[in-house]
């Protein structure tokens, strides 16, 4: 169906080869997943397929790329409309119309189809990605994964034999990507439809995949069966990790095999006892009655919470359940709230310049929001001059985080990871006592959050600081967070120890518990650390 | 949504013709009157959509466009005879550049005839975000024939993303003010505006790529699903704008 031969590709003014040679042959029915770290081509890969790449972005191309015959070399995009469908990274972005049956008809309207085949087209989608009570609704009105879900709509709704997503569950909570995934899954299988995925969180999406293509990121790709790549990958999911430490012969990539290679194991072993940690820090921050009005709807209804210092919180829930409302209201940006937050007995809303800086750190969902300088080096020595500390000291907070950035770089140019890491050594560089982080893991490959992990540990336990972090990684909860608070409707529905919330229910357990279930292992660190103990 | 839906088209061909009677009136009072009589019909008519914040852009845009051509009017400019309000001393040019003058006598007259002429210009770019704040660009441009292809990618780009634009302005403000930033003033304004004319340049070409993926401009016939046709409110505006510049 896609058939790429000899091909490379190039960007100009830049000096690394993105694509060498590559050859790959994917057949009819078919669902391959491309991996690789941030920043190495994964989307330029699934934007050759359509011919976005080099028809939108430039760049040089060598060899030959055909879909279903046609090469996309002789024609453009659009050409190649009625074949392949592709769901861009943000689909926000890539909306034309305003309500969701004008979305999904745009495409079929271009193709100049009847009326009559469009509205049984229509139909036939609403119902296969359960979207009918959304057919009259606003788009911007619709929650994360709803837009993803008409996004692949649109996609679907003129037939196309390639269906083409780039990260499609980056944005979604884990119930939501679980539904894409689940509808992809049955357009494969009955509809015999080519599915190309790329993807940082392989945990959500390894057991669909029939085949994975790996970049490097220098150039060379390698293909090959799941079990093959992921064998000797640097980024693999925590159940490969687990089947790794513990020394498996095999590699399982689902649930099912790897309880199946480890039933032994958990027979045999079990978690030591943990001493629950009693959080004897004073209170850092104070919510009381906290209420936030957007549109006339209640986003935060009568919340209270305390977080204490060197606490670790993870706030989980929902798309739209409130998470970043109640993040803004903690750090005193939000308007429309009422009630109390104090954070360090000081008001929030209050706060101005240096005293802000020392108190709270926030990283907004975009960290490029926070830059603006024109260079690395000018982002840093701006940070150096705001909070009056000796030239240099962000600078080197920056090479600690994330290594080997060049100082003359644009922050445009910086790939995801690295981004959020100049955000946050500008962040950091003031010392605040909080820091509060909004969904910091898209796009960040399995090494860049492993570092994060690391960072934010120590920077709770060394400094004596707190952390407050909303996400949908459940993985990175279970690594990071000592403490888990999980919203609904603007109101907190769990709140404890991340082992008894995430345990508590199956959709949002990470890998290695539903492997060692019902033993209360988290992660793959818990378990290396409790076999040694045995030891 | 209970407010009756015009056809894209409507508040666009009323503008012009509203455009065209204060151009041919010619007269501040008059053009103030409009603005007035739009602004009531636009905040009585508009949706909660990104674009309809566009109208209450282009009336701040207006007031900076008077005011500065107020300060250059009275700066530069022939001096026009008349009631001497206040005199500024005169710039000294080189003699390669005659018949400027920087400077002088500011007489009544020359204030106001810069400031009724900017009056002017401005409503007719009022009259014109009144009428992009009242037509969602993504309806319009399903109305637009296909041939004019590369407009009507602009079109979508430019109606699309620039409102867009108010909220991402709000979302950096507030990450800046979270950076300890002060959030007005010129240092503040290019360290909002880079991010910002990065984040659009972006979100343009993601959105031009998605339009042309899904082959918008490939055919030249472009079917209709639920074709929008002009109904009787329709011909009312739209004879009612006509009737107006007849008048004028």
């Amino acid at each position: 169906m896609i058939k790429f031969s000899n091909v490379s590709l190039i960007y100009p003014n830049s000096t690394t080869t993105v694509i060498q040679d590559l050859n790959l042959e994917i057949t009819e029915g078919e669902l391959v997943l491309v991996i690789g770290p941030t920043g190495s081509g994964k989307s330029s890969l699934l934007r050759l397929i359509n011919g976005l790449v080099p028809h939108h972005t430039g760049g040089i191309l060598a060899g030959d790329i055909a879909v279903d015959g046609i090469s996309t070399a002789l024609v453009k995009p659009g050409g190649l409309a009625h074949l392949i469908g592709i769901v861009g990274q943000n689909p926000a972005n890539g909306f034309v119309a305003d309500t969701v049956e004008e979305e999904l008809v745009f495409g079929m309207e271009a193709l100049n189809l009847t009326n009559e085949v469009m509205r049984k087209r229509v139909e036939e989608v609403l119902d296969l990605l359960s979207l009918a009570p959304l057919r009259h609704r606003a788009i911007a009105t619709l929650s994360g994964g709803e837009q993803q879900r008409v996004a692949i709509a649109s996609a679907m709704v003129t037939h196309p034999k390639v269906l083409v997503l780039d990260e499609p569950t980056s944005a979604l909570d884990p119930i939501a990507a679980e539904e894409v995934l689940s509808i992809l899954h049955r357009l494969v299988h009955d509809l015999s439809l080519t599915v190309v995925i790329a993807e940082h969180k392989l945990e959500r999406v390894i057991q669909f995949a029939d085949r994975i293509v790996h970049i490097d990121g220098e150039g060379s790709t390698r293909i090959g069966l799941p079990e093959e790549i992921l064998r000797d990958s640097l980024l693999v999911p925590p159940i490969v990790e687990l089947g790794r430490a513990l020394g498996l012969s095999e590699i399982g990539i689902t649930v099912r095999e790897l309880r199946r290679l480890t039933q032994e194991f958990r027979e045999t072993h079990v978690p030591p006892n943990k001493s629950q940690e009693t959080n004897s820090g004073s209170t850092l921050i104070d919510v009381s009655n906290l209420n936030i009005v957007y549109d006339g709807k209640k986003a935060i209804e009568n919340l209270d919470v305390k977080i204490a210092e060197n606490e670790i919180v993870a706030i989980m829930g929902r798309n739209g359940a409130g998470k970043s409302s109640l993040l803004r209201a903690i750090a005193g940006v939000s308007k429309n709230s009422s009630g109390s937050v104090k954070v360090c007995g000081l008001d929030s809303q209050k706060l101005h310049g240096k005293v802000r800086r020392e108190t709270i750190g926030f990283i907004p969902q975009e960290p490029s929001d926070l830059l603006y300088g024109q260079s690395v080096k000018q982002e840093c020595e701006q940070a150096d001059i705001d909070n009056q500390i000796p030239l240099g000291t962000t600078d080197k907070i920056l090479a600690q985080l994330v290594p080997g950035i060049s100082g003359h770089a644009h922050p445009r140019d910086l790939s995801e990871g690295q981004r959020l890491g100049l955000a946050l050594s500008v962040v950091l560089s003031s010392n605040p006592k909080l820091l509060i982080l909004d969904e910091p893991t898209r796009g960040l490959d399995y090494q860049a959050k492993r570092v994060l992990i690391k960072i934010l540990i120590e920077f709770a336990r060394v400094f004596n600081r707190s952390v407050v972090i909303a996400t949908h990684d459940v993985e990175l909860v279970a690594e990071l967070a000592s403490r888990t608070i999980f919203i609904a409707d603007g109101e907190i529905i769990a709140d404890g120890t991340t082992i008894d919330v995430l345990l508590s229910s199956p959709a949002f357990a990470p890998q290695v518990s539903k492997v060692m279930s019902p033993q209360p292992w988290l992660t793959v660190a818990d378990v290396v650390s409790s076999l040694k103990i045995e030891k | 949504m209970n407010k009756p839906r015009f056809h894209p088209l409507t508040w666009w061909i009323f503008s012009c013709a509203i455009a065209i009677s204060i151009a041919r009136v010619n007269s501040p009072i008059y053009a103030i009157a409009v603005v007035g009589v739009i602004s009531v019909l636009v905040f009585t008519q508009k949706e909660n959509a990104p674009w309809s914040k566009s109208f209450t852009w282009t009336l701040k845009l207006s007031l900076w466009i008077i005011a500065l051509r107020a300060i250059i009017g009275v700066l530069i400019g022939v001096p026009i005879p008349g009631t001497v309000l206040f005199r500024i001393p005169i710039l000294p040019l080189p003699h390669w550049m005659p018949g400027i003058r920087i400077g002088g006598n500011v007489t009544l007259e020359r204030l106001t005839s810069s400031i009724s002429e900017g009056i002017i210009i401005c409503s007719i770019i009022v009259i014109f975000g009144a009428a992009s704040s009242l037509t969602s660009p993504h309806r319009l441009l399903r109305v637009l024939p296909i041939y004019i292809y590369e407009f009507g990618i602009s079109i979508v780009i430019a109606t699309s993303v620039l409102p867009q634009l108010v909220s991402s302005v709000t979302r950096i403000r507030t990450a800046q003010r979270l950076r300890g930033q002060r959030t007005s003033g010129l240092t503040a304004f290019k360290r909002i505006a880079v991010p910002l004319l990065e984040e659009s340049l972006s979100r343009s070409l993601d959105l031009a790529a998605a339009m042309d993926s899904r082959g918008y401009g490939i055919n030249k016939k472009r079917s209709r699903y639920r074709p929008i046709k002009f109904a009787r409110i329709d011909t009312a505006i739209i004879s009612m704008g006509l009737l107006v510049v007849g008048l004028s």
